[in-house]
């Protein structure tokens, strides 16, 4: 499997072009008091360009929200340096972290719609929120509310509402308009569509498409190659807490290199015209866990 | 602001406020209003209701209706000043424990577990005459033990938000921890918090009077509600209707802030918006005429 993955490693700078929104270095992440100590993430590198879209795929405990949560300082790291708009956040303290988090320039897209959103608060409430800490003024922040609004296709009439009146498509939209409110050089979207029907989540994606056009660096986290697979212009994959291969969308899929992101395109049969059958997916299982 | 439109949006929350002024009224007009001196005694002892004596006399001639009006300023101030306490002591820690770090967290605990275990009557004796005997200092006392209860209510109700995704989200947006505890925190505390200190409110009055009979806080001959139906009942076989005013004013106050609490937590949160919601809408139907039929299946 060494072999395997070496040879499946592809550069994790690919892409990058110094001027990078985001570029994490060998990051290092536990979980646990010292002699539970858990690894979460281990020597994770990845760099994003302005405007560019990486999509972060693998299994549930494969440490893909732990990686967003740690880019984020929820989470703190272990060891490995993290440089968000040419700041290095590493040392960074509570309040260094609040300096950088209000001039919003990353924001976050939680997974689950109804619980990212404060049941108590109006849509209108919960989208000028970011920028009332930010300073902005109550009207201006309003209308720059409803300009956001409009861009993730929802009515005003919505404003009013709160989170429990509202879809489940509707709600990660608000989501999405809370995060672009600061107008942010990156955004950080933790599986947004996994909690969602086809019609909303074909809405979502177009919306980040949209996006993407617009100049936003995106972090697309999913388990799901299939709904990352049309918007990233990379893919990284991560696997056990180690990043096992990354390179453009396309490569990915049409010649995955590691065993892992072999079974991942051969368990997605829409992705591929022939994809790979049971046996198939069988042997390459049987690989990864030898 | 919202809050208080919404509470006064029921009808429970508005008799509760109604019932609440009065009280507050009472407390402090009520010593003004008293008919006769409240510690005059007379020969004129465990007399019937009369046109000089509208809830009769005490078992020392004291005109009962002045005792109760002059003793409702003390006896309301009394209960206050205990839910104002547990609640500066106990409430506001609580939500800072899950927030100041695990010192701040681990100290809180243990002293909120100390005076759990601190028996109540030797420890309100000990500080009393450390700091002097009063109201005040009862209160005091009494709020500092009552606390625990608003300290466990408060931690609990904002753990249970802390490391909600909304309030990340907040984080992410770069709040600072006072902004996510008035923003996000404190209303999903609120509603537990005024139960408990509607609880409280009812507890104090009959604290202020158990300390009394102690020759803690409030001295005799001053009188207080609690009081008053304390010394009554020992006379219940010559004046059986004389814990009626005293138990009727404890039970009436205790009852609205019941009545208040609850329409605080009828209002608050996702189920009482939709609720106040649901309301407004069934106004606005009443308001406008039938939908017409137009036929079909």
């Amino acid at each position: 499997m060494t072999t395997e993955q070496t040879q499946g490693q592809r550069s994790a700078e690919a892409g990058a072009d110094g001027r990078a929104v985001l570029e994490v270095t060998g990051l290092d992440v536990h979980y646990g008091p010292r002699r539970q100590r858990r690894r979460a993430l281990h020597d994770v590198s990845l760099s994003v360009a302005p405007g560019e879209t990486v999509g972060i795929i693998g299994e549930t405990g494969s440490g893909k929200s732990t990686f967003a949560r740690t880019v984020l300082g929820l989470v703190r790291a272990s060891a490995g340096r993290i440089v968000i708009g040419g700041e290095d956040v590493g040392a960074y303290g509570s309040r260094q972290w609040r300096r950088l988090r209000r001039r919003g320039v990353v924001q976050y897209v939680f997974q689950d719609p109804l619980r990212s959103l404060d049941p108590d608060l109006t849509v209108e409430e919960s989208l000028i929120e970011p920028l009332l800490i930010q300073g902005v003024a109550r009207q201006e922040a309003a209308d720059r509310a409803r300009t956001f609004l409009a861009r993730v296709q929802l009515s005003e009439e919505l404003l009013d509402r709160l989170p429990g009146e509202l879809s489940g498509g509707q709600r990660q939209r608000v989501a999405v308009a809370r995060a672009l409110v600061t107008e942010p050089k990156l955004v950080i979207l933790d599986e947004p569509v996994s909690a969602l029907d086809s019609a909303n989540r074909v809405q979502i994606l177009q919306i980040l498409k949209d996006l993407r056009a617009a100049g936003v660096a995106l972090v697309f986290i999913s388990h799901d190659l299939g709904s990352v697979a049309g918007v990233a212009d990379r893919i990284a994959v991560l696997y056990q807490g180690e990043l096992v291969e990354v390179g453009a969308a396309r490569d990915v899929i049409t010649d995955p290199r590691h065993v892992y992101t072999r079974l991942l395109v051969g368990s997605a049969p829409t992705l591929r015209s022939a994809s790979a059958d049971r046996a198939e997916r069988d042997r390459l299982r049987a690989l990864l866990h030898a | 602001m919202t809050m208080v439109r919404r509470v006064l949006s029921l009808t429970s929350g508005r008799i509760a406020v109604v019932i609440l002024t009065l009280i507050a009224l009472l407390a402090v007009l009520g010593p003004l209003l008293a008919p006769q001196n409240p510690l005059a005694t007379s020969d004129n002892t465990l007399a019937a209701a009369s046109g000089s004596h509208w809830l009769g006399t005490d078992y020392l001639g004291r005109d009962t209706f002045s005792r109760l009006l002059d003793g409702s300023r003390v006896s309301v101030l009394g209960s206050l000043e205990v839910a104002v306490m547990a609640l500066v002591v106990g409430a506001i820690p609580g939500i800072l424990s899950v927030y100041l770090g695990r010192t701040f967290e681990w100290l809180t605990l243990r002293l909120a577990d100390t005076l759990v275990a601190l028996p109540f009557l030797l420890f309100a004796v000990a500080v009393i005459a450390l700091l002097g005997n009063g109201i005040t200092q009862a209160m005091l006392v009494t709020g500092a033990l009552v606390s625990p209860l608003f300290y466990r209510v408060a931690r609990a109700a904002t753990l249970a938000v802390a490391r909600s995704p909304y309030v990340e989200a907040a984080l992410v947006a770069g709040a600072s921890t006072g902004w996510i505890v008035r923003r996000h925190v404190w209303v999903k505390v609120l509603p537990p918090i005024a139960v408990a200190l509607a609880q409280t409110i009812g507890v104090g009055f009959i604290i202020v009077s158990s300390l009394t009979f102690l020759g803690i806080g409030v001295q005799p001959p001053a009188p207080t509600w609690g009081g008053l139906l304390a010394s009554d009942l020992g006379y219940l076989s010559y004046q059986p209707w004389a814990p009626l005013a005293p138990a009727v004013l404890i039970m009436i106050t205790v009852w609205a802030s019941n009545l208040l609490a609850d329409a605080i937590r009828d209002v608050s949160g996702e189920a009482g918006r939709a609720f106040v919601n649901t309301r407004k809408a069934r106004a606005n139907r009443l308001g406008k005429p039938d939908p017409v039929s137009t036929g079909g299946a």
